[in-house]
């Protein structure tokens, strides 16, 4: 067969499983065909790693000849190498869309932008004939301009303050009925009303159950990125002033708010996860199974796949008072595994044991070399 | 033994940042430029075989020696080439130093070519690339957004998502059909060279 008839073939089983309906069905369909040769592989890792190379115009917005913005940020090192999973999207597309619009360009107009944060925090947003007006009568838009600079501020004085101490982890029900789960040392303070539901990750890390409230997104502010959704499941935390974003399912959209530049939306779907910095926003090639080790916290573990010991000392430091210190010596180490988070002892041992790295205890501090 | 995760973790991270060059040195020692495509793909398709057992520690030297040691066997059963053709097959240590640029695509670059690519689209199948990517449209929404039937819309995803493909991996981004399948995929095929097509 021709390559490009196993192209096109491909091609049709790209675009389906990228479809809201695509059932379990159709993927034991779609199994069966991958395992039918390796040229089918072949050629569907080819299309689908390099489709998934060009998400990034979804970042962005533009259409056409409009490059400004592109030279910004400080991504330039960043290789992506690997495709992700496709996780169909859910019915929260619908709403995260403005269908009606004509030129759909303009939603990406820093006024547009405005207007449409102020409008999430309204009862009416996401009705189109709204996103029409707003972006065509400027009284309208003087309006909302108003309020959303009360939406992307700090949080009220009465809003409810949920915090954990290091190690710890406590999970919260809110009044929508949606959940929260808060990781180690972490300060959620959540304004949840029949008007809005608004969170603010002031620091460490949160996983969220959404529960769908027709017309009243939800809202987590995390530095200068926020995260609008209307029912889903997905885990946001702050590490300075990166923002990490992981959505086990449905689809969130994430803002970069406070630039005063034009801002840059992003919308990612299950399985995808974002890490944003600045004016920068990479959507990581990632796993559904990768969000799922992501959120092993939730269990209390920390689960790593080919992470650097450096790295994975760090996520132990997050959970504990006893620090790891890794020596140059031994930080570039990969490693692997699934390790309870309060048990750090388990894991020197492994380092010990398994490789061969050396492990001295100086003042409360665990310190890890290679030599 | 490597199972399919890192296998498509290896084609995709090591193999297709080859691809650009690779299809090159295909082009340069292959006489029927029709056929690139279908020697590219046999080339992954043994390299995937190849590497089930154990991942190459060398991929551009492994890549290079399947795509040359296939490429011999197409000169010889041509019978009509010339000896210092073979000889300069053999020879496939200056390709490997003009590779690693590729490799170095940073999220700029990606960007960059990702509007590129998306620019050089037949302007029909640029629109519903777009709503996909950008507004994330199904193709029921895009046909009903743009009044078209559902079938119009799938060709002409699934031709936008081949010629992406394609111009992000360092080709030409020119939609190529399968034979059977060129038959008004879509009015707007003027700018599918003839000679694309199988």
């Amino acid at each position: 067969m021709s390559a490009a008839l196993i192209e096109q073939q491909a091609a049709v089983w790209l675009m389906r499983r990228e479809e809201p309906d695509w059932s379990p069905e159709q993927e034991a369909e779609f199994a069966a065909w991958m395992d039918a040769g390796m040229a089918h592989k072949a050629a569907y890792w080819r299309l689908e790693h390099a489709w998934r190379q060009a998400d990034r115009i979804a970042a962005l917005g533009l259409t056409s000849g409009e490059s400004d913005g592109i030279g910004e940020g400080s991504d330039d090192n960043i290789v992506i190498s690997e495709t992700r999973d496709m996780v169909s999207p859910t019915a929260d597309i619908v709403a995260l869309k403005a269908k009606e619009t004509a030129s759909p360009r303009r939603l990406w107009r820093p006024a547009a932008i405005a207007a449409s944060l102020a409008l999430f925090g309204s009862t009416v947003a996401f009705a189109p004939q709204l996103w029409e007006r707003t972006f065509n009568s400027d009284p309208t838009i003087a309006v909302f301009s108003d309020t959303s600079a009360s939406i992307s501020s700090a949080p009220p004085p009465d809003a409810e303050a949920l915090t954990t101490p290091i190690g710890g982890r406590k999970m919260v029900r809110l009044t929508d009925g949606s959940r929260i789960e808060l990781n180690t040392q972490t300060l959620v303070r959540a304004d949840i009303t029949n008007q809005r539901r608004e969170v603010w990750l002031e620091k460490g890390e949160a996983y969220f159950e959404v529960k769908r409230a027709d017309k009243l997104p939800f809202i987590v502010h995390a530095g200068n990125r926020t995260v609008t959704v209307l029912g889903t499941k997905f885990s946001v935390r702050r590490n300075g002033d990166q923002v990490y974003i992981a959505v086990v399912e449905g689809r969130v959209r994430v803002d970069e708010s406070q630039s005063g530049e034009a801002p840059r939306t992003t919308i990612i779907t299950g399985g995808e996860m974002v890490v944003a910095q600045g004016l920068s926003t990479l959507v990581t090639a990632k796993q559904a199974a990768r969000v799922e080790s992501n959120l092993a916290w939730r269990d209390g573990m920390l689960s790593f796949d080919r992470m650097s010991l450096g790295e994975a000392a760090a996520e132990f430091n997050r959970y504990n008072d006893q620090k790891i210190i890794v020596e140059p010596s031994a930080a570039a180490i990969r490693i692997g595994g699934t390790f309870r988070a309060s048990n750090v002892d388990a894991f020197v041992r492994l380092l010990d044991n398994a490789y061969g790295l050396h492990v001295e205890e100086h003042d409360g501090q665990i310190v890890i070399s290679g030599e | 033994m490597s199972d399919d995760i890192a296998l498509h973790g290896w084609f995709c991270r090591e193999v297709l940042p080859l691809e650009r060059a690779l299809t090159h040195y295909i082009r340069r020692n292959l006489r029927d430029p029709d056929a690139v495509t279908d020697v590219r793909q046999e080339i992954y398709e043994r390299a995937l075989l190849g590497a089930r057992r154990d991942l190459p520690i060398n991929t551009q030297a492994y890549l290079y020696t399947i795509a040359r040691n296939l490429l011999i066997n197409t000169a010889r059963r041509a019978q009509i080439v010339s000896i210092e053709h073979v000889a300069e097959l053999e020879d496939v240590r200056h390709e490997v130093d003009m590779l690693e640029t590729e490799r170095h695509l940073n999220a700029r670059d990606e960007l960059r070519r990702a509007m590129a690519a998306l620019e050089q689209l037949p302007p029909r199948c640029r629109e519903v690339v777009r709503l996909r990517k950008v507004e994330g449209y199904t193709t029921r929404e895009t046909a009903d957004h743009l009044g078209v039937g559902i079938d119009t819309i799938e060709k002409q995803l699934t031709n936008g998502m081949r010629a992406i493909a394609d111009f992000m991996l360092g080709g030409s981004g020119r939609i190529k059909r399968p034979a059977a399948n060129t038959a008004r995929a879509e009015t707007s095929s003027s700018a599918t060279p003839a000679k694309d097509v199988p």
